[in-house]
């Protein structure tokens, strides 16, 4: 009962004490508290199930005996189980939660139409469940259901692996999501519009776009043969870098001036590295389609326009690094901001990677080995997870009006993530070069460069169970700050000190 | 940069860009393909029927996490590994749906897996545990596609026959499934044997 009580509370506190600012905020908070918890309490569910299973995986690697005789657990069901909980569960989930709530604070006003983010956020998490289970699932099922599916099973495309049939209840439900947010920003009283929220209008729209041409060219009317490996490969970077990257970009644009209670050093340059970046990294990254039978042309233009994030990139490292330097010391103070600070570093680590791996040279050494999926892990666990945590830790206390749980507990997180991120990606990275110059540079037998590898397997599994510790410590940090009781000082309005809305007089 | 269809119309602008150049026009110029006919032989050679259902459970068991099908000839040591002739082309895949290309070498290209030596009997007792064929391999047993059968009076004549040390007790015997016997058909039809006037290969080039 006690329980029941304390959600009810954190679902809908009731304040007393007086600050017109802090309550106008509180009503905001009010008008989404809901669906961002639905939002958060799905992200932090994915963020645990997908790190499991990239726990599986790679341990799968090394000791390929694990769980071996489980056929819903074979190697090439459980990776690909990773790859898509953690971009459309924990990644999208958060990544949404972030950009939605900084389209209401931003914005100025409460947002409406509550019930049609509930719906089709709950229609988007169903649908992710039961896509996984295709994939778990697929070949198992009785011969007679088999046949009703256009195909059964997953799908041969990189971070499509979902069943067909799912990909048209995801496009929709994301219409939804999509819609809400563009509804919400067109209710702002604000009308400065900040870069956050440029990066996440051009989020919502990139993937709606990206999403529809899959659903056209890849599941009704799939394109032929290798065309399809080349449109999934489009895809594939268009959701990294056009997708993600943005929800991750906004979070940093808005949180920098926010906690530091100063603004971005050289906010004026955020246009010219906002077209930029939108241009080149939509065009960018078909490197791993080089000297394969799809046309030629197209990786040069992926590498030409590779070279040009460069631009953009140096944009976002001064911009990013003067404002965290300038403040240096207190990156220690706040949980959000350590992580965020991280995220950046992540950031610029990643494009530099990306850049040097779509060089033809690189590729000639690097070719399919764990290189590539190691620069995307910078991108996806190094960038946008250190950004999404930090940023949900600095929400949640706000959304709820309440302390931490457990100080020690979110640093736990942090640091388990930081060590566990860094020795997944360093191994992937340093071990693809090395699996890479192998396996393209010699003929040297498969199974010597397999016994090559293995103490980079054995580096990754130690780090993705890294990671998990800190998800889990996550996990009960939000279940704690949900379930507790609310104290006497929670229920005042002045519990957080907002620095003033810099980004609202940054232009 | 206050307005929101601004931002709208210019990122799509962009992207549409993007998918003109990259998606579009490829589909454009080379989605229509024809198979090329020699002698009125049929390239690329359809798939058996069994072969087909094999590709099937190899798309569902996910081995494109770890094995790719296309060789390469302007870079890294793919002919020289035996893992084609030639460079693979856009005309090798076109009946294949959803393409199996892959892009990620854990294991051999497995676009000549027919080649070699290997038959019937290497493929199933690799499937069933790669550790008899390949010590230290990686790759997964798919053990689960195989049934352990009591014997009634004599061996089935497909089963397996196992080494001394992974053998089962005896009365029983190891059976492939029909998926087992659909993989196995699929691989042994996996051959680039023919030529096609736009592939590339090591004498055209002159290597
Ligand atoms: C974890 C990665 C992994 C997965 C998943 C995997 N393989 Fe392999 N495969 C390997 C490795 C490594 C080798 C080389 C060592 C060996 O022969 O086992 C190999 C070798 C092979 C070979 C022998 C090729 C040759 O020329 O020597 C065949 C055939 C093969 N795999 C087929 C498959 C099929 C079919 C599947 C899916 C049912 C599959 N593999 C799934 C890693 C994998």
């Amino acid at each position: 009962m006690k329980l029941i009580s304390n959600i009810c509370s954190s679902l809908s506190p009731e304040f007393s004490g007086d600050s017109k600012h802090r309550e106008g905020q509180l009503s905001i908070d009010g008008s989404v508290r809901f669906q961002l918890l639905g939002l958060i309490k799905s992200a932090i569910f994915w963020l645990v199930v997908s790190i499991l299973f990239g726990l599986i995986a790679s341990i799968k690697l090394h000791s390929p005996g694990f769980l071996g005789h489980c056929e819903w657990l074979t190697y090439g069901k459980v990776e690909p189980v990773f790859w898509n909980s953690l971009i459309y569960g924990w990644l999208f989930n958060a990544g949404l939660a972030c950009s939605f709530w900084l389209l209401v604070r931003l914005g100025g006003a409460p947002a409406g139409n509550g019930f049609l983010l509930t719906v089709s956020l709950s229609i988007w998490n169903v649908a992710l469940i039961v896509g996984l289970l295709g994939i778990l699932m697929g070949g198992m099922l009785p011969i007679t259901w088999r046949d009703s599916f256009t195909v059964s099973g997953q799908l041969p495309y990189e971070w499509l692996e979902m069943p067909a049939f799912i990909v048209p209840v995801l496009l929709a439900a994301f219409l939804g999501m999509g819609l809400w947010g563009v509804l919400a920003f067109r209710e702002r009283v604000h009308r400065v519009v900040y870069a956050s929220q440029w990066y996440i209008l051009a989020a919502l729209f990139a993937f709606a776009w990206i999403y529809t041409v899959v659903q056209v060219m890849l599941m009704s009317q799939p394109a032929q043969g290798t065309l399809q490996y080349l449109i999934g490969s489009w895809y594939a970077n268009n959701l990294l870098m056009v997708v993600i990257v943005p929800f991750a970009l906004a979070v940093v644009y808005y949180m920098l001036p926010k906690v530091l209670g100063k603004p971005i050093v050289g906010y004026n340059h955020s246009g010219k590295a906002f077209w930029s970046w939108i241009l080149f990294a939509s065009s960018a990254g078909s490197a791993e389609l080089l000297y394969g039978p799809v046309p030629s042309w197209v990786s040069s233009v992926g590498i030409i326009a590779a070279f040009g994030i460069l631009y953009p990139l140096s944009i976002f490292s001064i911009q990013f690094l003067s404002t965290l330097f300038a403040s240096f010391s207190r990156i220690w103070e706040t949980i959000s901001l350590r992580f965020i600070f991280f995220g950046c570093i992540g950031f610029l680590l990643f494009g530099c990677y990306f850049i040097y791996g779509s060089l033809r040279v690189t590729q000639d050494v690097v070719q399919f080995s764990s290189f590539n999926n190691g620069v995307q892990l910078l991108g996806l666990l190094g960038f946008a997870t250190m950004v999404f945590s930090g940023c949900l830790y600095f929400i949640l206390s706000r959304l709820l009006n309440k302390e931490l749980p457990s100080a020690g507990l979110a640093e736990l997180h942090f640091w388990m993530q930081l060590l566990g991120v860094f020795l997944v990606v360093s191994s992937l990275i340093t071990g693809g070069m090395q699996e890479g110059e192998l396996m393209n540079g010699s003929v040297t037998g498969v199974l010597s460069i397999v016994a090559n590898m293995k103490s980079y397997y054995a580096m990754a599994t130690l780090g993705m169970g890294l990671i998990l510790v800190g998800a889990i410590g996550f996990m009960i940090s939000f279940s704690m700050l949900l379930l507790s009781e609310r104290s006497g000082k929670e229920t005042t309005v002045n519990l957080i000190e907002e620095s003033p809305d810099l980004e609202v007089s940054a232009t | 940069m206050n307005r929101g269809p601004f931002i709208f119309i210019g990122v799509f602008i962009v992207l549409a860009f993007s998918w003109a150049n990259l998606v579009h026009k490829p589909v454009q110029e080379s989605g229509q393909l024809a198979a090329y006919f020699s002698d009125s032989e049929r390239m690329p050679r359809l798939l058996p029927g069994e072969a087909e259902q094999g590709r099937q459970v190899y798309q569902q068991m996910g081995c494109v996490s770890c094995h790719t099908q296309q060789s390469r000839l302007e870079s890294g040591f793919d002919i020289q590994r035996g893992w084609g002739s030639r460079q693979s082309v856009a005309r090798d895949y076109i009946d294949q749906s959803p393409s199996l290309i892959g892009d990620r070498r854990l294991g051999p290209d497995l676009s000549n897996a027919a080649a070699g030596d290997r038959d019937r009997e290497w493929h199933h007792l690799h499937f069933y545990n790669p550790q008899i064929t390949s010590k230290g391999s990686n790759m997964p047993s798919y053990s689960f596609l195989y049934d352990k059968t009591a014997v009634m009076g004599q061996k089935s004549d497909r089963a397996l026959n196992l080494p001394e040390e992974f053998a089962v007790e005896s009365g029983y015997q190891i059976v492939p499934s029909r998926r087992a016997e659909a993989l196995v058909a699929y691989m042994l039809s996996l051959q680039v044997d023919y030529d096609l006037p736009e592939a590339p290969n090591p004498e055209k080039i002159g290597l």
